[in-house]
């Protein structure tokens, strides 16, 4: 763990990552904007651009890439185990009855 | 806190409370999960005539979103000043992340207001119910925070400073914001946007 | 150079509490000992009224066409049976092995949060009075055009929509009156209770193991203690968000499960399973890990395939949370779903077989001694082989929809939860015995508690099997002359009624046992595990210096060698040795620092009901008064150390604290 320990980021990094997120959220409200011209792709790219904001800050301001393996493995534990189960029951009562 | 001075413990190398509060924020992903399904599950299916989602003003949810996104940098400037011992900039930046937080609940509070004038009550149609409480369990989220760490400002001025043990508080409560606002990044796509 | 500063002294709003003795002394105390003690007699006085709702069932169905109880009380008791053994019996009983077994099993002085520990407790008490408080309080009016035009007696005003609280039969149309509500937020506050020990439990097998205690060390129970804290962890969110659902359908017009809002009540199904599944594992894997623990003890043997059963229990709870639908085989699921789920109920067999075979190869070969846990022990393997091959029937949908609802899954689900969960717990009552009141229990009247439980056991649950078959529909308060079902079931009420007695035979050789009985030796049992190198009773600080640990069973290896064929052998030096412990237990040379009592778990937990009297009579002094529960609790909890500090010792916390950072910015691998 000791040489895959890094140091925390300096706050000249932090306000970076910030500006970083304020950018893709006005990509966000952008694209909300002009959901006409871009189409179908919107809705994905809306869900990749939230993807990457979710990360950036677990990652850098909850510090998850600097911590023990344990606390990543708990929280992608819950994510994945939220992820399928709740995805079987929107199928189930979304799509499900059209089988 | 461990009981015992020459008791061995914590073998994984995490501090045993870090570790509480990681787990406690894993199982806080079912909870909002549980939210979010039922959510997309009757999103469509306002149809006693109004739709709520013509009333929303993206603008103004755009402005409170940057507010709480804004909101985790002070946090973790407040963690990475605590780090550094500069107790004077710690609680500066406690407190502008309080006053974010209670910023965005205004907002929040507002957009309630204008959404029940507009004729949408909780139990208006399935998607007003949805809305209203899948976002208000998220603004009692951002209370709560806004308290703890309003609470951690004042132990810090009444003391001239924070305490490790206090220090250590204010990694739980940095953590719980994050997560909060993390929530939020979620929710403002999925509610908002698509 | 980090400055420290120290935490101001402050005056807190009460003293601390400090009685040694006494009923404040209990109240207030954070021991995890004396907590799990707590949970066992509350736990087991929810069993005795879970236990009279049932007979009291059992009188009504024992003649058909039958009157003891109007169909109101009827649905009221099956409902209260239903949560009570669930939530206020066996799960509770559950976390008082865990709470008195867990720390001394891995070597700890407590667990990790002690007055979290505290805190889970006292809110599983205001649950469980909250829920009960129904019986005083609350209404169960009639449906318009229902089955009551009846005055609704006391007995009856109880939640009565079954524990699953199936909608929209749970909602307000057709459940008027408050006593749902009392369900739907008892339940809510129940869970806060489980999850909140749940993170507890977690973080202290991770982070409060002994020295050389790495995680494929640790005794069985503590494995399956770590599997249900995950099964708990996960489902309890689910199921409270779908609770306040409930509340806010019934309280504030909502419709997120009523059709005509445009709501789906299938969803409720799919949430309530969602955590109703992995709560029959909550219910089952504490007993497997007390069985694990009982059979090589006695059976003189090491656990066959230690390992496979870890793996297997883990598995269990892993394919636990993908079965659920399995309950909605008869409601709207998609023939997808169907399939699906079907194979993986059968595929969750597999780990619990392996379960099975490795306690009996345990068995096999060994030196058994027949005595109460024992029994036990082997009664719940044959029980629950019973239970878990009709479980698996259920995997078979066409067959599924047939059996649904009818007496034949009660049958099965007793064999699983009664033959199994609560055979288990008996064991151990019987096994930790000596350890938690340093007496023998009454080994006669033990073996007659056993021979009387499992006649009676089977008697009632035993014909439920062909009395389903035969097409007897649960929850129905009378069946008609017609039908001949009368015969076994008034069997079955006779079971029950041997299983009253036997609940007494117990009760009668606890209570004398515990005052009267012999004076158990150091280790009565020969047994394998850490908590045995304690005195009985276990000393508040548990051990008196930290045990270190070389293998599986260390205690056991301490004691016995090998010979050449691999037989186990007694050291010369075994007896030396347990005289020595037993010395060092009672006479710790160190001073040992013990967290001290708090009144803030009391305080914080009496908050809550007071907010659910609050949603449910929509009154803002009761709001209130809950809120400053809430937060004279917080705030002293918040304000308060965990330990009071001793002047003298100030300097060497500082240390201390200063070790415990620079460890923490170098986190090390294990």
């Amino acid at each position: 763990m000791s040489e895959t320990h890094k140091e925390h980021p300096t706050p000249t990094k932090y306000v970076q990552i910030a500006i970083i997120l304020a950018i893709l959220t006005a990509i966000e409200v952008a694209l909300y904007y002009t959901e006409d011209v871009v189409g179908a792709l919107a809705a994905p790219l809306l869900v990749i651009l939230a993807v990457g904001k979710f990360v950036i800050v677990v990652g850098w301001f909850m510090h998850l890439r600097y911590e023990n393996s344990l606390i990543n493995k708990f929280f992608a534990g819950g994510m994945i185990l939220a992820l399928i189960l709740f995805a079987i029951v929107m199928i189930e009562r979304a799509v499900g009855n059209f089988f | 806190m461990s009981d015992a001075h020459a008791y061995p413990h914590e073998p994984t190398g995490v501090e045993t409370r870090k570790l509480g509060m990681w787990i406690f924020l894993s199982t806080e992903i079912l909870f909002f999960g549980t939210l979010i399904t039922t959510f997309l599950i009757f999103k469509g299916r306002d149809f006693p005539g109004m739709k709520l989602t013509d009333v929303y003003d993206i603008p103004f949810t755009s402005v409170s979103s940057f507010v709480l996104l804004m909101s985790s940098l002070t946090m973790v400037l407040a963690h990475n000043a605590l780090e550094m011992n500069d107790q004077e900039k710690t609680r500066v930046w406690l407190l502008a992340t309080a006053m974010l937080g209670a910023v965005f609940l205004a907002g929040q509070i507002y957009e309630f207001t204008e959404f029940y004038h507009k004729g949408f009550e909780l139990s208006t149609n399935i998607f007003s119910s949805t809305f209203y409480v899948l976002t208000g369990f998220h603004g009692l989220h951002v209370f709560i925070g806004v308290v703890l760490l309003l609470a951690l400002w004042g132990i810090g001025q009444r003391q001239k400073g924070l305490s490790l043990n206090d220090g250590m508080n204010l990694e739980f409560i940095a953590l719980y914001w994050h997560f909060v606002d993390i929530v939020w990044i979620v929710l403002f796509t999925v509610v908002y946007l698509i | 150079m980090t400055k420290i500063i120290q935490p101001k002294k402050q005056k807190n709003i009460f003293s601390r509490p400090s009685s040694e003795e006494g009923i404040w002394s209990w109240i207030t105390t954070v021991d995890h000992k004396r907590i799990g003690i707590m949970y066992g007699y509350a736990a087991f006085f929810f069993l005795l009224v879970g236990g009279l709702e049932a007979l009291l069932l059992r009188i009504q169905l024992s003649q058909p066409d039958n009157n003891f109880l109007s169909a109101a009380e009827y649905n009221a008791m099956f409902t209260m049976h239903g949560t009570t053994m669930i939530f206020l019996a066996i799960m509770p009983i559950s976390a008082a092995f865990f709470n008195y077994l867990l720390p001394l099993q891995i070597g700890a002085r407590d667990v990790a949060f002690p007055r979290l520990n505290a805190l889970s407790f006292w809110i599983f008490i205001a649950g469980g009075l909250f829920l009960y408080s129904t019986f005083l309080f609350g209404t169960a009016g009639a449906p318009e055009g229902g089955y009551l035009d009846e005055e609704v007696s006391r007995l009856a005003s109880a939640p009565n929509g079954g524990w699953f609280g199936y909608q929209p039969n749970a909602g307000l149309k057709y459940s008027p009156g408050t006593a749902m509500d009392y369900w739907a937020i008892g339940l809510q506050i129940l869970g806060i209770a489980s999850l909140v020990s749940a993170f507890n439990f977690i973080t202290t097998i991770l982070n409060m193991r002994t020295k050389g205690m790495r995680l494929m060390r640790m005794p069985v129970f503590t494995w399956m203690t770590f599997a249900v804290s995950f099964l708990l962890a996960f489902s309890l969110p689910i199921i409270a968000i779908a609770l306040f659902f409930v509340t806010f359908d019934r309280q504030f017009g909502t419709t997120f499960f009523l059709t005509e809002g445009g709501g789906d009540p299938v969803l409720w199904q799919h949430l309530f399973w969602l955590f109703g599944h992995p709560e029959v594992y909550i219910l089952i894997l504490p007993a497997f890990g007390i069985v694990s623990e009982v059979l090589p003890t006695f059976s003189r043997k090491p656990l066959f395939g230690y390992p496979a059963i870890v793996f297997a229990g883990f598995g269990i709870a892993f394919i636990g949370f993908g079965v659920w639908a399995h309950h909605m085989f008869a409601s709207a699921i998609s023939p997808v779903a169907q399939a699906g789920f079907g194979l993986s109920t059968m595929i969750i067999a597999v780990p619990t077989g392996v379960k099975i075979f490795n306690w009996l190869g345990t068995i096999w070969g060994g030196k058994l001694t027949l005595n109460t846990p024992m029994l036990f022990a082997l009664g719940f393997i044959g029980m629950f082989v019973i239970g878990g091959l009709s479980g698996v029937t259920h995997s078979v949908v066409p067959a599924d929809t047939q059996q649904t609802d009818t007496y034949y899954i009660v049958a099965h689900f007793h064999y699983v939860l009664f033959g199994g969960a609560l055979f288990g717990i008996f064991s151990g009552l019987y096994y930790w015995f000596p350890k938690v009141w340093g007496r023998m229990y009454n080994e006669a009247l033990g073996k007659i508690h056993f021979w009387l439980m499992i006649i009676g056991f089977n008697l009632t649950f035993g014909p439920m099997h062909w009395l389903g078959l035969q097409g007897q529909v649960r929850r129905t308060w009378v069946y008609a002359e017609e039908t001949n079902l009368g015969f076994w079931n008034l069997i079955v009420t006779i079971g029950a009624f041997i299983l009253a007695v036997a609940i007494l035979v117990f009760m009668a050789n606890w209570m004398y046992s515990r005052r009267k009985g012999e004076k158990a030796p150091f280790d009565p049992w020969d047994a394998r595990t850490l908590e045995w190198i304690t005195p009985s009773p276990t000393p508040v600080w548990n051990f008196s210096k930290a045990p270190e640990v070389k293998s599986l069973d260390d205690f056991w290896y301490q004691k016995y060698g090998e010979d050449e064929d691999g037989r186990a052998v007694r050291k010369d030096t075994a007896d030396d040795l347990l005289i020595q412990l037993e010395e060092e237990g009672f006479n710790p040379d160190e001073e040992i620092h013990l967290p001290s009592p708090s009144y803030f778990p009391l305080i914080l937990a009496f908050g809550l009901p007071f907010l659910g009297y609050a949603v449910i009579y929509k009154s803002i002094p009761l709001a209130l008064i809950g809120v400053i529960l809430l937060l004279i609790g917080g705030f002293g909890w918040g304000t308060e150390p965990l330990e009071e500090e001793f002047e003298s010792a100030e300097e060497d916390l500082v240390n201390t604290e200063e070790d415990s950072v620079n460890e923490e910015e170098s986190p090390t691998n294990e």
